[in-house]
């Protein structure tokens, strides 16, 4: 085909364009398909309603859905072609960074013959392992809700969407894990977010070219 | 410069806002800019350029929509035309760096470019001494004489002219050792 051809084609068929994002609908079907996978695999915690009403179970949730807010905002500037995404990076840390704060804080007030188990709990062997196994129910709809976008660095990207993956399939995990201290939170689920980042980036440099 | 990208800037929202008349002028208008950068990168397999064009205009009209209207339009452009560069040498199997050019030829360049080439000939100059990549910011991007450029940094004039001259050697030589390559 002629270039003068395709520009003509092209300009032809124009539709108006709305900014691109991934749509909600796709992160809130994530959420959805990552809570079934935790019913499906690892069972509801048997004392979830008891822990609806106390102040650690939302803790938590806010943790993972804070990480998974910045991922989403990473995700959104990696995305568009020549945008900086150093902000992004920023507030990622930043999230971090008051959640490590808030388990420093937690580890002071816990006597020293306390800490082991305050960081351990009782799941710290396999609760990674469980946060992977539930992005993978996340997972395709993030990765498909994330067509619009044109991501230019495709490792970085890809490690970005693996940890917006990880941090709703963390979020979704809360459903499950019965762990309620701040150490063992900013440890493990913050290790198994990592880990589907760093799948994510493997899988970006091939799935997201355009 | 400033008015060609606010010209194409111009020509841009109104092609998101589904104005073919302004979409067909502004590939167009890009088009011979898109051709120059990738024939100046594609040593030897200039063949491809036309393809590579093509390919670029597809996807400058199929990601429109990740142009934000509030940046430069040239960076925008530049930003993928670049991606489907890489992604070109990649998909050839060449194990290829998309290579800085010379920096006088960065220096005395106007193209699609501009915005974000001022950005990498920053991250190229910072490897200059202070003073010296003042003088050369003032003489080479700046307007300044050489003479006017020396008394504002402290030089006498011919010491500013050796300087000048051994710094661009120094960028020449660092953009053409294999060492430095362009970040991914």
């Amino acid at each position: 085909m002629k270039t003068d051809d395709l520009i003509e084609a092209l300009a032809a068929g124009l539709e108006p364009a709305r900014p691109a994002r991934i749509h909600p609908l796709w992160v809130a079907g994530a959420f959805g398909a990552a809570a079934v996978g935790v019913m499906l695999l690892l069972g509801l915690r048997p004392d979830l309603p008891a822990a609806l009403t106390g102040p650690v179970f939302w803790l938590k949730a806010l943790y993972s859905a804070a990480m998974a807010g910045a991922a989403l905002v990473l995700v959104s500037r990696l995305g568009r072609p020549a945008v900086s995404a150093h902000r992004a990076l920023q507030g990622l840390l930043l999230v971090i960074g008051a959640a490590l704060l808030f388990a420093g804080i937690e580890l002071a007030l816990t006597p020293v013959a306390d800490w082991s188990r305050s960081w351990l709990g009782l799941t710290w062997s396999y609760c990674a392992r469980n946060i992977l196994l539930v992005s993978v129910f996340a997972a395709p709809l993030i990765w498909l809700g994330a067509r619009p976008l044109a991501p230019t660095r495709p490792m970085a990207s890809g490690a970005a969407l693996g940890l917006l993956t990880g941090a709703i399939a963390a979020t979704a995990y809360g459903l499950h894990c019965p762990e309620a201290t701040a150490p063992f939170v900013v440890t493990w689920y913050t290790l198994g977010m990592a880990l589907a980042a760093g799948i994510g980036a493997a899988v970006g440099r091939f799935a997201l070219r355009w | 410069m400033i008015d060609r990208e606010a010209e194409l800037r111009r020509l841009m929202i109104r092609g998101l806002d589904g104005d073919p008349v302004a979409w067909r002028m502004l590939l167009t208008e890009i088009r011979p800019a898109l051709a120059g950068f990738f024939q100046r990168r594609l040593a030897g397999h200039e063949a491809d350029t036309e393809d590579l064009v093509q390919d670029c205009l597809i996807a400058i009209h199929a990601k429109r929509a990740t142009y934000d209207r509030s940046r430069p339009f040239t960076a925008w452009a530049y930003a993928i035309a670049r991606y489907k560069l890489i992604d070109h040498l990649r998909r050839q199997g060449r194990r290829h760096s998309v290579p800085i050019e010379d920096a006088d030829v960065l220096l005395a360049e106007h193209t699609v470019e501009d915005g974000v080439v001022r950005r990498d000939l920053g991250k190229l100059l910072s490897i200059l001494p202070r003073r010296q990549r003042r003088l050369v910011e003032d003489v080479r991007l700046g307007g300044y004489s050489v003479a006017e450029a020396a008394a504002r940094n402290g030089f006498t004039e011919g010491a500013a002219k050796v300087s000048v001259h051994r710094s661009l050697k120094t960028l020449s030589a660092t953009v053409r050792s294999p060492g430095v390559r362009h970040e991914n």
